[in-house]
């Protein structure tokens, strides 16, 4: 296999500069021109970001993504979004892409250090929907792993994803030093909300104990599981069955005593799917005092939808579900919950009675809904 | 001299239950039947429906809610339970006052509290039953 030299690579970043500096009239791609030409979104995406600090090294049509140092979904989000979307795009088999477009060969995980429980989820998830579109052919190769990457994504369960399970007989060292206990993630389909029944043990087991008011956690799981069965993934999409799931894991940091439940789905996203929905007129109502140019933006559509129940006359017995969500951290009485959806983030912050709201607009979507719920906890073990 | 008429007796409610854990489903998630095989739709026209007419003048129906299920969303209570109003069945005084919510852990007080809330807040007959069976 023809790999690409340093001197091509640095060749090709040069371009790229000079791209961004408007002196250059094409970004420099390997083998462009045995790519045929044609525009669509993933392409203009692909092209776009090449510059940018996207770890993507590309041979002929194949292209080899390492990670970055750290991937998380607050201080590092535009970098974390830049390469989850490069592998959902690079592995998509539904956008009609022709034979000879960039697909993604490899995924490196040698440089990562440091990885936030959510983003470490919705990689499992990319790379779960990736490793069923190519019937379960992928194969991790952890050599070269940190070893605490390594043993984090153990724990997530992640290596269970694979036929070839590079980590069969593996032995977890116990790592007294070690704060973050994570529980394995589960995956469902659309309507399997038993399944969310597996997270209070799987918890309970990381925690120590049972947690106070798990009741309304599970009232806002599985009204986040319903939004998937009903809205996440539409006919029109012609997304197959096989792909419309959702992905749900829990962590718990011993010396902080914070437990976190993050769900992921990778749906069209909340703020896509208002217009089509029971609540429409509602959420206009809502939306009607802001400026026009906001209305349409993700950040205030979640907004909007979310606290649709707030402002509910009654009229209409829909649009509760959302606000389901806010009720664990309310009846526990501090934490925060936090939905980032397509381009908006609403984030709930709730200590000494005091309850914060934050909504924030991102240049670049997360292509889905993710969820998470994140409290302290009272004592080691409630 | 005994007068031969029997001190008035209490009229004594007859109660039935609808224990959901148990007769439904430790589950109970989702609207429609295409959310889950324990949907609200089910619950109202497979259970709750059949039970509430099933009642003579007297009885009340009790509902145990919490026997083994972890936890209700709104998706549910409010098609399962208001559901028999906005679709005509029963008016929402009439379903309450047939009804005795029953828990023992006490963080169900607030499911009890949305059935009710949901149950007054529905329009009697607002909307036509289809099946998405």
């Amino acid at each position: 296999m023809k790999k690409i030299t340093i001197k091509q690579r640095e060749y090709d970043v040069k371009k790229g500069i000079e791209f961004r500096r408007g002196k250059a009239k094409k970004l420099p791609l390997c083998n462009r021109s045995r790519v045929n030409k044609y525009t669509d979104h993933a392409r203009e995406w692909i092209d776009h970001h090449f510059h940018e600090a996207l770890g993507l090294f590309i041979n002929k049509n194949k292209a080899i993504i390492t990670l970055p140092r750290v991937m998380n979904f607050s201080s590092e989000y535009d970098t974390t979004i830049l390469y989850v979307t490069a592998i959902r795009i690079l592995t998509d088999n539904n956008s009609g892409k022709p034979s000879g477009f960039l697909k993604l060969q490899r995924v490196n995980f040698n440089e990562l250090e440091k990885i936030s429980t959510s983003a470490a989820l919705v990689l499992t998830a990319e790379l779960s929907k990736w490793d069923d579109s190519i019937i379960q052919r992928l194969r991790p190769l952890v050599k070269d792993w940190k070893p605490h990457i390594v043993k984090q994504f153990y724990e997530l369960g992640f290596f269970d994803l694979f036929k070839n399970n590079p980590l069969q007989g593996y032995e977890l060292e116990k790592d007294e030093k070690s704060n973050l206990r994570l529980v394995k993630y589960i995956k469902g389909e659309c309507g399997d909300s038993k399944k969310a029944r597996l997270l209070r043990e799987e918890v309970c087991t990381i925690v120590g104990d049972s947690i106070d008011k798990w009741t309304f956690l599970r009232s806002g799981l599985d009204e986040a599981i319903t939004n998937v069965t009903q809205h996440a993934y539409p006919d029109k999409n012609n997304v197959s069955t096989v792909d419309k799931n959702w992905y749900l894991t829990g962590s718990y940091n011993k010396s902080k005593n914070i437990l976190k439940v993050v769900f992921y789905d990778q749906g069209v996203g909340i703020p896509k799917t208002l217009p089509t929905s029971g609540v429409w007129e509602r959420v206009q109502q809502i939306l009607y005092k802001l400026p026009s140019f906001e209305q349409k933006n993700d950040e205030m559509l979640l907004k909007a939808a979310v606290e649709l129940d707030r402002t509910s006359t009654g009229a209409n017995d829909r649009g509760k579900g959302l606000h389901d969500l806010l009720e664990f951290i309310k009846k526990r009485g501090n934490g925060n919950l936090s939905i980032i959806s397509r381009r908006g983030l609403y984030r709930f912050t709730l200590k000494d009675s005091d309850a914060k709201i934050k909504t924030v607009g991102f240049e670049n979507p997360l292509l889905g809904t993710l969820i998470i719920w994140s409290v302290a906890l009272t004592h080691p073990a409630e | 001299m005994e007068c031969g008429i029997d001190a008035p007796s209490r009229v004594k409610m007859k109660m039935a239950t609808l224990n959901i854990g148990k007769e439904f489903s430790i589950d109970p998630v989702g609207r429609y039947y295409s959310d889950s095989d324990a949907s609200g739709e089910k619950f109202r026209e497979e259970i709750l429906r059949k039970k509430i007419n099933a009642l003579s003048e007297n009885e009340k129906l009790t509902i145990i809610l919490d026997d083994g299920v972890e936890a209700y969303g709104s998706s549910f209570l409010t098609e399962g339970f208001a559901g028999m109003v906005k679709y005509g069945y029963i008016t929402s005084q009439e379903l309450l006052g047939k009804i005795d919510i029953q828990f023992s852990d006490e963080d169900f007080f607030f499911y009890k509290e949305k059935v009710i809330q949901y149950i007054k807040e529905a329009k009697y007959n607002s909307e036509e039953y289809q099946s998405t069976k």
